[in-house]
């Protein structure tokens, strides 16, 4: 099904983002020492690898999605933030305890899914579900993408 | 007919995005059509005709032509505008004015495409919008109108649509803006400028296409409507015709002087108006359009087969059925309770031409229920809301496509959840193999990264799917493990054969179990970041084919529904 879409266009998301992250990737590998890796190196470079397929994909995307250029900014702004950010929900997870994603109720769900979605926060929720929409199509599209490139290292 | 005004409103919207009505009919198998206009090739797109009689409806001529269009027949047209069509199919229409159903191929070419007066407003539109079916708004000769005309019965409230349509004609250029969020959605084809889902009527049409033959007129628009208003899904009591976005549809509301903006989510408040214009004087046909025009899709497909009925019978049928739709959809949208499930049935069965015309009474009651609805909906906040609801249930519809395993789920708070589900575990499964490419021996250094994007862009059988989580548990040994075999038999482990996994994991059963405690040592800052792709993993691990700890769905489905 993919193979009528990717033949005639080049340019779809899929195949953008795959030029994006393998490229993205070569680069953090190159960044690999030969001895095997500590743990803290894996995990820092998973953290890389995790970005990249991030930024590739946002970037794929472009500016026509609201989550993807939610998504950009929090990256470009948010490193700084995005530690605070996280540090801050930890300390309300502590206090308030972890939210159930079972909460009730339509709007219950939607604040659940505006977490999950980049930039979902400052939307309605209708358009709350064309990003949701269109994010769960790009997400696919990025695992698909991964677990091929993960088969080709693995086997080759 | 009580339909001529809305359709007239219809028409006229329709005309604006007289592409989309073409590319409604692109689910119809139907023989080109010559479109006037933009030479598009019309599918038979029922509301394609619908669309070009809409341009008609602005002369006040509006039903008759609609029905014809609807139908998307050129016969329906040729009835219509007996002069003006120069309907490719033969088949006699009988009806001079009216309502034909003609034949559902609905290849209509008129032969004067009066709406260019009326394409003004929505030329933007029009050029947005792809007109892949049919891309010809045909508008009969003005002069053809005058026989429609007489069967309007209220001419009066047709004239002020008119009056009140050019509003559209600003808003007509909404619709695209509406609909070009939705065109990446689901890669289906959306409208451009109505906003009708072309991906509605495909999915939809099929399904519904056997009834599409009672369709008649009305029943037409509101599958233009409903195919424009996809989007918007909000013209619950606009009557208007498929008009590629609410516009149509506020035609019927059109007289009430609201201008529906063409944009999708913006136009809640104008949907609201509009539905509020077409509750109150719009005749019951009106409202069931609208109605009917929620519905994706599927209507659509209907109306044009139900283009070979009787003008008479589906103007009776539509009248009636209309209104119950209407009804219904404002009865289920008010409930809040089934969303697209019950709407879904009641359009359609609302719709359903191929019954026959239905007993005009319980249509009549469900009229007079709409209006008595209408009376409470006029408030600007209940339609604003209703209209806000038909749009969530709408995109509602489209995640449910999207996300594997939600067709059987009904109502919108266990499909938030599926869905949450849905990205969660998407989300983790990108955790996993980031972690998993960051853990592999880094080959591609001579790996040409042609080869491989060529290769991924390929769309090959991934059978790495189903093995991928499992092989969480393997990568941990080459982690900490600084044996090379232990890490060769990881990385070997990784592969993504499940064959190969379990041959790895059989034959490095000893150093495994190693390997396996390793994870206890993790560092700390794996926590936060592997916790829940630990959890997946060693969770599938155990129960591949169970849905994981978090309730996703488990890889083998995953890869199935992906």
């Amino acid at each position: 099904m993919n193979s009528k879409r990717f033949s005639p266009t080049s340019s779809t998301i899929k195949s953008r983002f795959t030029r994006r992250f393998l490229r993205a990737l070569l680069k953090i590998n190159r960044q690999r020492t030969r001895t095997p890796s500590s743990p803290m190196e894996i995990c820092q470079r998973y953290l890389k690898v995790k970005l990249a397929a991030d930024v590739s994909m946002a970037s794929a995307v472009g500016s026509r999605r609201a989550w993807s250029r939610a998504m950009l900014a929090k990256i470009r702004h948010g490193v700084r933030a995005g530690s605070t950010s996280s540090l801050a929900m930890r300390k309300r997870k502590i206090y308030h305890g972890k939210k159930s994603t079972k909460e009730v109720g339509i709007v219950g769900n939607a604040k659940v899914l505006r977490k999950l979605v980049p930039g979902g926060e400052a939307m309605d929720t209708c358009s709350l579900l064309d990003e949701t929409f269109h994010y769960i199509k790009c997400l696919s599209t990025q695992v698909k993408v991964m677990t091929r490139i993960a088969d080709q290292i693995c086997s080759t | 007919m009580d339909m001529v005004g809305g359709d007239k409103d219809k028409f006229e919207l329709e005309s604006r995005n007289e592409e989309d009505p073409m590319n409604f009919a692109a689910p119809s198998p139907s023989p080109s059509v010559d479109w006037r206009f933009g030479g598009l090739v019309p599918t038979g797109n029922p509301m394609a005709v619908s669309k070009g009689s809409t341009s008609m409806v602005v002369d006040s001529f509006g039903p008759t032509l609609w029905d014809q269009s609807q139908t998307a027949n050129p016969q329906n047209l040729g009835g219509l505008f007996s002069d003006i069509n120069n309907v490719q199919n033969s088949a006699g229409n009988s009806d001079t004015l009216g309502i034909r159903k003609g034949t559902p191929a609905a290849v209509v070419t008129l032969p004067r495409i009066d709406h260019k007066t009326f394409d003004m407003g929505w030329n933007p539109t029009s050029s947005v919008l792809n007109l892949k079916g049919g891309g010809g708004i045909f508008l009969p000769g003005n002069g053809m109108l005058p026989q429609s005309l007489s069967q309007f019965p209220a001419d009066s409230a047709f004239i002020e649509r008119a009056a009140r349509f050019s509003c559209f004609n600003v808003n007509g250029g909404n619709f695209s803006d509406m609909v070009n969020p939705l065109e990446s959605m689901g890669g289906t084809n959306y409208f451009r400028g109505g906003g009708m889902m072309q991906e509605v009527f495909g999915g939809n049409g099929q399904s519904h296409s056997q009834k599409n033959e009672v369709m008649n007129v009305d029943e037409a628009f509101k599958d233009v409507s409903m195919s424009v208003g996809e989007h918007e899904h909000d013209h619950g009591a606009t009557g208007g015709g498929g008009s590629p976005l609410k516009n149509v549809r506020s035609h019927d509301e059109a007289k009430q002087g609201i201008g529906v903006g063409g944009s999708g989510p913006g136009n809640d408040s104008d949907e609201a108006e509009f539905s509020t214009a077409g509750g109150q004087d719009e005749p019951s046909v009106l409202e069931g359009t609208t109605g009917g025009e929620r519905f994706a899709g599927g209507l659509e497909s209907k109306k044009r087969k139900r283009s070979e009925q009787d003008t008479e019978l589906d103007l009776a049928k539509v009248g009636p059925q209309q209104p119950g739709e209407s009804a219904k959809d404002d009865t289920e949208i008010q409930q809040n309770g089934d969303q697209k499930p019950t709407s879904t049935t009641n359009k359609s069965s609302g719709k359903h031409g191929k019954q026959g015309s239905q007993a005009s009474d319980p249509p009549k009651e469900e009229y007079i229920h709409i209006r008595a609805r209408r009376g409470q909906a006029t408030n600007s906040h209940s339609l604003a809301e209703r209209v806000r609801r038909e749009k969530i249930s709408e995109r509602m519809k489209f995640l449910q496509d999207l996300v594997p395993g939600c067709s059987k789920v009904t109502g919108k708070a266990v499909m938030l959840d599926e869905i949450i589900n849905y990205v969660q575990s998407l989300q983790r499964q990108v955790e996993f193999l980031s972690m998993k490419l960051a853990t592999v021996n880094p080959r591609l250094d001579f790996n040409v990264e042609g080869l491989l994007s060529k290769d991924i862009l390929q769309s090959r059988a991934g059978p790495s799917t189903l093995g991928f989580l499992p092989d969480m548990p393997m990568a941990y040994p080459p982690l900490h493990s600084s044996q090379q075999g232990l890490i060769r038999a990881g990385l070997s482990g990784l592969g993504s054969s499940s064959d190969l996994h379990r041959r790895t994991i059989n034959s490095q059963l000893t150093p495994m179990t190693g390997g396996f405690k390793e994870p206890t040592r993790l560092p700390n800052v794996w926590e936060d970041e592997l916790h829940n792709v630990v959890q997946m993993s060693y969770g599938t691990s155990a129960t591949p084919n169970s849905q994981d700890v978090d309730g996703s769905l488990p890889p083998g489905h995953m890869k199935v529904e992906l």
